[in-house]
C-alpha cells in the first residue's frame, strides 16, 4: 500500500508491504527498509528499522494527523494512504468553487504571515506558518485566487480551527 | 523543641512535599499532606499517610492561608510543620503562629527570618558583621535625587532593587543619569505590586557576575558549619535553571573563605537549621553578600550528592534539638548537576504549558535522581509553579556528570505537554557551559542558540518509516471497525470511504 506523509513541512511517499507477524518492508526514495514493530511498554511501539531500535508513541490521533514521539522527540505527522490521499485531493477540487477559509490545524502560534490582503496567490503557495510544539507548519493555499480576508497576525496565539484567512 | 517528632505536616505541594515526606518515612515519622481543591490527586496527597483539604485552588486561599494550615495540623495531631520552599517558608508570622499553636516549625527562628527578610536591613546587618556586601546604600532611598547623588558617588552602571523582596522583581539596571527617573518609577511600582512595599535601594552593578551560594547548617547549641558551594549562574530572569556543585571556579581557599563568611552571616542573625547564603562573584573572583534564603533550597539535592547527607533529616534533627553530627566542613566529593524540568515552551517565550501528561517515563540508572511531583495521567495545573521535576546526577568528574545528565535527559519522556527538556539539553551542549565559563547573563545572551535550536534531522527518516507503520495499523483498525460507531459528529471523508466498502442494505 502506498502512503503520503507530511512531516516538518516535507512530503514523503512510501510503499509498505505487510509481511505479517509485525514485519514490514517499506520502500522510500528507492531504498528498501526492513521494519519490525511490536507493542511494548505502556502502549508504546518498539520499532526496529534495519535492526536500529526506536521506541515510538502515537498520540493525539485525529483524522489523518497524529503526534509521533521517537523517544522524547515529537513529530507532527499528516499521513494518508493512496486511496484516501486521492479522495482528499478530489474533495479539495470539488469545493474549490467560491471562497476558501484557511484555518489553524492545531492550537499554536502564528510565526509568519507570507501574504498580504489583496495578494494574488497560486495554488499550494505558502500563506501562513503556524508553530505548535516546536514544529512549524506552513499552510498552503487550497486554490489559485486572491486573499480577501486576512485575520492571522504574526505573534498571535491561535486556537485549533481559528480562521486565519480567506482565499477567493 | 527537645523531643522526638512523631508526625510532620508538610505545608507545601508537589515535588518538595514528596521529597520531605520520603525522609520522614525513613525516620519513622508519620506524614500529613495539605492540598487545595485543585490538588486532590496530586503526587504529595497520594504519598502522604493523611491528607487535609485547606481551601480553593488560589494559593492565597489555601497554601498561604496560615489559619487553615494550623487547623489541619491540629486536626491531624501533627507535632511539627515543614514548610518546604516558597509559600510560607520565609514568613516569620507563620513561624510565630506555629509556636503559638504548640507546633515545632522545622526551620530557623522568626527573628533570623526578619533579620534577613528585608534586604536593606540584611545588608546593614551583614556589613556590621564584617560580611562583604556590594557597594551601595544601606537604607531605602528617600527620593530620586538622593538616588542620583549616590549613583554619581559610586559611579554608573548601578542597580535599583526592591528592599522588600528578591527574585528579580522591582529590579532595574541604570546605565546613566538619563535613565534614572524612569527606572526609579518602574522599580518602585513593581516593588509595591510584588511586595506591598515600594522601598528601593541602590547598588553598584557587577558586570557579568556569577551566582554562587553556600549551604549552611546550624544547630541550637552554637555549632554552625557550611556544606560547600553551589554554582547557580545558569538562570533566566533570576530563576535558576541548572545548578552544579562544586562551582567550576571555586578552589579550596576560595571555598573556605566563602564558607567562613557564610557562617559569620548565619551566626550574626542567630540562625539555626538549613540556610543558604547567596553571593555575587565578579570577574576577579571577589564575592559579595547578595541575600540569605532562610529555608531549604530547591537545588539542595546537589549538596546531598556531593556530601552524602540527607539535609531534610538534618533539618528534622536540628528541630528536635539535637547537635549537628559534624563540626568541620566536608570536602565535596565528585560532581553533581541538577536540571529543573518545567512544563513550559522555551520557543514561545517560556510560556507555561499546563495540561494532562499522557505518558511520563523518568530516567533511571546509576547515580540518577529524579525528584518529581507528577505522574502519567496527571494534569499540570495552571494555578502553581510549572516545575514538574528536578533531575540530578552525580559522577566523579564534571565532564562525566554533564554526559550523565545529558543521557538522563535523553531518556526523559513526557508526552501530552511541552517541556523544556530539549532546552536543558542545549544548555549542556553549549561550549561555554561545557567549559564552565558562564555567568548569570549566559542564558539570556545565548537564548536564540538554546531555545530555538533546530531539531536534529537524524530522526526524521526513522519518523517517516515509523509513521507509515503506525498509519498502516491505524487504517486496518479503522476498516474493521464499524464506521458508524466512531463517535465523531459529522460524516468525515474517511467514513465515506469506509461506507462505500460496506455492502448496501
Amino acid at each position: 500500500m502506498r502512503y503520503h506523509a507530511t512531516i516538518d513541512g516535507k512530503q514523503y511517499t512510501a510503499e509498505i508491504e505487510n509481511l505479517e507477524n509485525g514485519r514490514f518492508a517499506i520502500t522510500l526514495d528507492g531504498r528498501r527498509y526492513e521494519v519490525d514493530a511490536a507493542p511494548a511498554k505502556n502502549g508504546a511501539l518498539s520499532i526496529l528499522i534495519d535492526q536500529r531500535s526506536y521506541c515510538v508513541r502515537c498520540e493525539e490521533e485525529e483524522g489523518d494527523e497524529m503526534v509521533l514521539y521517537l523517544g522524547n522527540q515529537p513529530f507532527r505527522v499528516d499521513i494518508a494512504n493512496e486511496q484516501r490521499f486521492r479522495l482528499r485531493a478530489g474533495l479539495a477540487k470539488v469545493s474549490l468553487h467560491g471562497s476558501q477559509v484557511v484555518v489553524a490545524p492545531m492550537p499554536g502560534k502564528v510565526i509568519r504571515v507570507l501574504v498580504g490582503l489583496g495578494d494574488e496567490v497560486k495554488e499550494n503557495q505558502g500563506l501562513v506558518v503556524v508553530e505548535a510544539m516546536k514544529m512549524e507548519n506552513e499552510l498552503k493555499s487550497p486554490k489559485a485566487g486572491k486573499v480577501v480576508e486576512l485575520l492571522a497576525q504574526e505573534g498571535n496565539a491561535v486556537e485549533k480551527n481559528a480562521k486565519l484567512l480567506v482565499v477567493e | 523543641m527537645g523531643q522526638k517528632i512523631q508526625k510532620v505536616l508538610v505545608a507545601n505541594r508537589g515535588e518538595i512535599a514528596v521529597r520531605v515526606m520520603r525522609t520522614c518515612r525513613e525516620l519513622g515519622i508519620s506524614t500529613v499532606a495539605v492540598f487545595s481543591e485543585a490538588d486532590r490527586t496530586a503526587a504529595h496527597v497520594l504519598f502522604a499517610d493523611e491528607a487535609y483539604c485547606v481551601g480553593p485552588p488560589p494559593s492565597r486561599q489555601s497554601y498561604l492561608d496560615q489559619g487553615r494550615i494550623i487547623d489541619a495540623a491540629r486536626r491531624s495531631k501533627a507535632d511539627a510543620i515543614h514548610p518546604g520552599y516558597g509559600f510560607l517558608s520565609e514568613n516569620p508570622s507563620f513561624v510565630r503562629a506555629c509556636e503559638k499553636a504548640g507546633l515545632t516549625f522545622i526551620g530557623p527562628p522568626a527573628s533570623a527570618m526578619e533579620a534577613m527578610g528585608e534586604k536593606t536591613r540584611a545588608r546593614a546587618n551583614m556589613a556590621r558583621a564584617g560580611v562583604p556586601v556590594v557597594p551601595g546604600t544601606t537604607e531605602p532611598l528617600q527620593s530620586v535625587d538622593a538616588a542620583r547623588a549616590f549613583a554619581e558617588k559610586i559611579g554608573y552602571p548601578v542597580m535599583l532593587k526592591a528592599a522588600g523582596g528578591g527574585g528579580g522583581k522591582g529590579m532595574r539596571r541604570v546605565n546613566g543619569s538619563p535613565e534614572l527617573d524612569s527606572a526609579w518609577r518602574a522599580a518602585k511600582s513593581e516593588s509595591l505590586n510584588a511586595f506591598g512595599n515600594d522601598a528601593v535601594y541602590l547598588e553598584k552593578l557587577i558586570e557579568r557576575p556569577r551566582h554562587i551560594e553556600i549551604q549552611v547548617f546550624a544547630d541550637a547549641h552554637g555549632t554552625c558549619i557550611h556544606l560547600n558551594e553551589r554554582e547557580c549562574s545558569a538562570q533566566r530572569r533570576h530563576q535558576k535553571v541548572v545548578e552544579e556543585a562544586p562551582s567550576p571556579i571555586v578552589d579550596r581557599p576560595m571555598r573556605e573563605a566563602m564558607g567562613q563568611v557564610a557562617i559569620k552571616a548565619a551566626k550574626a542573625v542567630g540562625y539555626h537549621g538549613a540556610g543558604t547564603v547567596e553571593f555575587l562573584v565578579d570577574a576577579q573572583r571577589n564575592f559579595y553578600f547578595l541575600e540569605m534564603n532562610t529555608r531549604l533550597q530547591v537545588e539542595h539535592p546537589i549538596t546531598e550528592w556531593t556530601t552524602g547527607l540527607d539535609l531534610v533529616a538534618w533539618q528534622i534533627k536540628v528541630a528536635e534539638g539535637m547537635k549537628l553530627p559534624l563540626d568541620r566542613p566536608l570536602a565535596p566529593r565528585g560532581h553533581a548537576i541538577e536540571a529543573r524540568i518545567y512544563a513550559e515552551d522555551p520557543a514561545q517565550g517560556f510560556l507555561p504549558s499546563p495540561g494532562r501528561i499522557r505518558q511520563l517515563g523518568a530516567p533511571s540508572g546509576h547515580f540518577v535522581r529524579d525528584d518529581s511531583g507528577v505522574y502519567s495521567g496527571y494534569t499540570v495545573s495552571s494555578h502553581y509553579d510549572p516545575m514538574i521535576s528536578k533531575l540530578s546526577v552525580w559522577a566523579h568528574s564534571r565532564s562525566e556528570a554533564i554526559a550523565r545528565l545529558g543521557r538522563a535527559l535523553d531518556e526523559y519522556v513526557v508526552t501530552g505537554i511541552t517541556t523544556n527538556i530539549s532546552y536543558l539539553r542545549s544548555i549542556l551542549r553549549h561550549p561555554a557551559f561545557a567549559a564552565g565559563s558562564y555567568d548569570t547573563e549566559f542564558l539570556e545572551r545565548e537564548h536564540p542558540t538554546l531555545a530555538l535550536a533546530k531539531k536534529s534531522e537524524t530522526l526524521t527518516l526513522p519518523a517517516v518509516l515509523a509513521a507509515v507503520v503506525v498509519a498502516e495499523q491505524r487504517d486496518r483498525r479503522r476498516t474493521s471497525a464499524n464506521p458508524r460507531l466512531d463517535g465523531s459528529g459529522s460524516i468525515s471523508p474517511w467514513r465515506q470511504v469506509s461506507r462505500r466498502r460496506r455492502p448496501r442494505v
